[in-house]
């Protein structure tokens, strides 16, 4: 199973489908995908998805970011949320990840390894 | 001045002069006139972000303010303290300047008309930066106020034992009492009924942050059910924060 895939079976159900619903996942990851967890009982607000994202592993909510799979409002609350968050390297790495997904820019973050 | 005038909203800036807005504009006014380099810790959700951007508009002396977030090496931090806006570093060429060239620059542009440095999030500073801001107070007596949660004075009472001995004042802010929780969240445009407010009271605090965070999750919950935002909408958004269920 591919780590994608693996990563989002562990969230929270209604996060993944709702990253399901918005296209976040390339094909050969969708093949993986088991049936019940491609469809939310209840459609997330801004606000309830980008809490969830927060909440969710770090890794996983910077590839969402990367894939530009979050609209302007989410991810200022996002950023919001990982503020009020406990700190942590992977907390850091996607709290960088939102502010250049806010100004605009793409590609990866820049840090040292 | 009366309470009523000193808690006064005001007009057009949109933000609640409480007492963390009151106590972070004193010391930047302490720390501006004795040139000291002071601290300001405060929990996480307070308002202290909100203070400060409330400061950069009404500050009636020179001052900058940094931002940490995007801040991660001492020479993002150079630059933005030397640099005008929208000047760029010259990385190429004949005239390149080296990070000793920016230090430079700031220790006399500083020298010849200081301003008030006040840095939000500075618990988030490398180690490498710490060093660099006293620096800067030690070569050109940079006022400086640093902002942060409890983990900016444990990381310089730990690891900058210099720039320790040289801060004037440490504050540390308390969180809200309930009633300055409730005026907030209200000047915000939350109504609440009584044991929604106990509710949040006892998960969050004096945090308005986190009590902002868990109303819009309720609301969006209730708004999805086709109803009003009630305590059981509020109890299904405490879910979303894994920290308060424990």
């Amino acid at each position: 199973m591919r780590e994608t895939v693996r990563r989002a079976l562990q969230a929270r159900p209604e996060l993944t489908a709702e990253l399901y619903r918005r296209g976040m996942f390339r094909r050969e990851e969708k093949a993986e995908f088991p049936e019940q967890n491609k469809v939310a009982s209840l459609r997330l607000g801004p606000v309830q998805f980008a809490t969830l994202l927060a909440q969710a592993d770090a890794q996983f909510a910077a590839r969402a970011v990367l894939r530009g799979v979050l609209n302007h409002e989410e991810l200022r609350w996002l950023d919001r949320l990982l503020g009020l968050a406990k700190r942590s390297d992977k907390r850091e790495e996607l709290a960088r990840a939102v502010e250049r997904a806010m100004e605009g820019r793409k590609g990866n973050v820049r840090s040292r390894r | 001045m009366s309470a009523v005038a000193d808690e006064a909203v005001q007009a057009g800036q949109n933000v609640l002069v409480n007492s963390v807005v009151k106590n972070l504009g004193g010391l930047a006014v302490r720390s501006w006139k004795k040139r000291w380099i002071t601290t300001f810790t405060a929990p996480t959700g307070v308002g202290k972000t909100t203070a400060i951007d409330y400061l950069d508009r009404t500050l009636t002396f020179d001052h900058r303010v940094i931002q940490c977030k995007s801040i991660t090496t001492r020479y993002e931090l150079l630059e933005r303290m030397a640099l005008n806006p929208g000047e760029k570093r010259k990385k190429h060429g004949r005239n390149w300047e080296r990070a000793s060239d920016l230090y430079k620059r700031i220790v006399k542009s500083v020298s010849e008309r200081p301003f008030l440095l006040i840095i939000d999030e500075a618990d988030r500073l490398r180690p490498d930066c710490f060093e660099m801001l006293r620096d800067c107070w030690d070569d050109a007596r940079l006022p400086l106020l640093l902002v942060g949660n409890e983990v900016l004075t444990e990381k310089i009472n730990r690891q900058h034992e210099r720039l320790f001995r040289r801060i004037r004042v440490r504050r540390e802010q308390r969180p809200l009492c309930e009633a300055d929780l409730r005026k907030v969240l209200e000047f915000m445009g939350y109504e609440m009924a009584d044991e929604e407010f106990a509710l949040l009271w006892k998960l969050v605090g004096g945090s308005p942050g986190f009590a902002e965070a868990l109303l819009e999750n309720a609301n969006e919950i209730a708004a999805s059910h086709g109803v009003k935002r009630g305590i059981e909408a509020l109890e299904g958004a405490v879910r979303y924060f894994p920290t308060f269920q424990k």
